[in-house]
């Protein structure tokens, strides 16, 4: 699959993502099972790049002003996205990277909502940290997890 | 800023409003220690370290995947540790695409988890692993090994058994890291190398190894692979390990991984 087609298969998919969003006729479950579904549907968008999703996730409850962190271990030469999620009363989440000694990272931003996702190479190999952060709404369950390629 | 990563941030930028950022501000010392560790997402699967791997070199994954049955044990901790390194086992046979080696391998994984009395749902993933294996599924057969290996963990878990969980992953990581390393090892390049760059891991399961109730401590097998661990930290400290240092924790890695896979230990 050409660059250019590969592309196009990921905005398809995550067009796909936020519709199917707004289609619920009923208010979600509000637990971390739900939040862990919402979480693999974003990273389910970029499995049809080629991602394949970690079993694992990490979850629990996101408060205002007091963001979470998360360490991780990841190899040069491959690509990740971190896909997170919050239920509602929650309204907004962001995620973000940092390398091994907690310096801020350029990763690429994925936000919509409920949902955020971050993409990042990186270039050395070894420990870094995510953090999630809850930008708007009321304390809430959150679900973190990894796709890798 | 190379070809890859060029693509990678000029492909998704115009998908999203977002597009390319950092953080503001930097994480405090406090920050950075309190942040979590959660085993199954901090502590990377075999199927990353190989994706990795076969982007710098490329391996003889078929050379590679390992038969045979693991030796017979009743010690408890050496069944978790031979589990996890027979899922990474399934990896190679995945990358190799052995169809009947990841069968033969899925099989003695269901026979080892059955020796730690896992649940019915554990022994479908068994067939769950038979059907993807029978349709060269590799994909889905990535993530179904993570899934088996984190069903068993769980299973661990709610039978009073947390203690092994960790040494599952341990088996895992080493065999992985035994693989890599002797990749590297056979074709070193400073680009190869780097992915050996890991402390953070050791220093995460020699952690973990110092919480295990004191029994599991003292137990000969346990203790030696502890030190062979402390060993290798030194080995992948540098963000480039040398040729010397690829030896050294290939080395260490072998002698853990035939600890583990070598005949009955008394617990």
């Amino acid at each position: 699959m050409t660059a250019l087609l590969r592309i196009f298969a990921v905005l398809l998919a995550l067009l796909s993502v936020a519709p199917a969003q707004e289609a619920q006729s009923e208010p979600p479950v509000e637990t971390d099972v739900s939040a862990r579904s919402k979480a693999l549907e974003l990273a389910g968008a970029w499995s049809n790049d080629g991602y394949k999703i970690r079993d694992g996730y990490w979850s629990g409850e996101l408060e205002p002003n007091r963001p979470k962190f998360l360490e991780v271990n990841l190899f040069a030469g491959n690509e990740y996205w971190f896909s997170g999620a919050v239920v509602p009363p929650a309204r907004k989440i962001a995620v973000s990277l940092f390398d091994g000694k907690g310096k801020p990272v350029a990763y690429q931003v994925y936000e919509n909502g409920t949902m955020a996702g971050a993409g990042f190479l990186p270039d050395t190999s070894g420990r870094y940290f995510v953090k999630v952060t809850l930008v708007e709404g009321e304390k809430s369950q959150f679900c973190l997890l990894y796709s890798y390629k | 800023m190379n070809r890859m990563r060029r693509l990678f941030f000029a492909a998704v930028p115009a998908l999203f409003a977002g597009g390319l950022q950092a953080a503001g501000t930097a994480m405090t010392p406090e920050q950075i220690k309190g942040a979590e560790r959660i085993e199954s997402v901090t502590i990377p699967m075999p199927g990353e370290f190989f994706a990795a791997i076969g982007k710098q070199t490329r391996p003889n994954w078929v050379k590679l995947v390992r038969t045979g049955t693991p030796a017979a044990t009743a010690n408890r901790a050496q069944i978790a540790l031979m589990l996890g390194t027979l899922v990474a086992d399934g990896y190679i046979a995945v990358e190799a695409q052995d169809s009947q080696g990841v069968k033969n391998i899925g099989k003695e994984i269901i026979n080892l988890a059955k020796k730690l009395n896992v649940s019915q749902s554990v022994l479908g993933r068994g067939n769950s692993l038979n059907d993807f294996a029978s349709n060269n599924d590799w994909s889905a057969l990535r993530e179904e090994l993570e899934a088996t290996q984190n069903e068993v963990k769980l299973d661990m878990e709610e039978q009073k058994d947390g203690s092994l969980v960790t040494l599952v992953s341990l088996g895992a990581w080493a065999r992985g890291t035994e693989i890599v390393s002797g990749l590297v090892d056979g074709a070193y390049t400073p680009e190869s190398a780097r992915l050996l760059h890991q402390p953070a891991i050791i220093e995460y399961l020699l952690r973990q190894i110092d919480v295990l109730p004191a029994g599991l401590q003292n137990d000969a097998l346990i203790a030696g692979i502890r030190a062979n661990l402390e060993k290798s930290l030194a080995f992948v400290q540098a963000a480039t390990p040398s040729d010397q240092d690829v030896k050294g924790l290939r080395q260490e890695m072998t002698v853990i991984v035939e600890e583990i896979t070598k005949g009955s230990k008394e617990s």
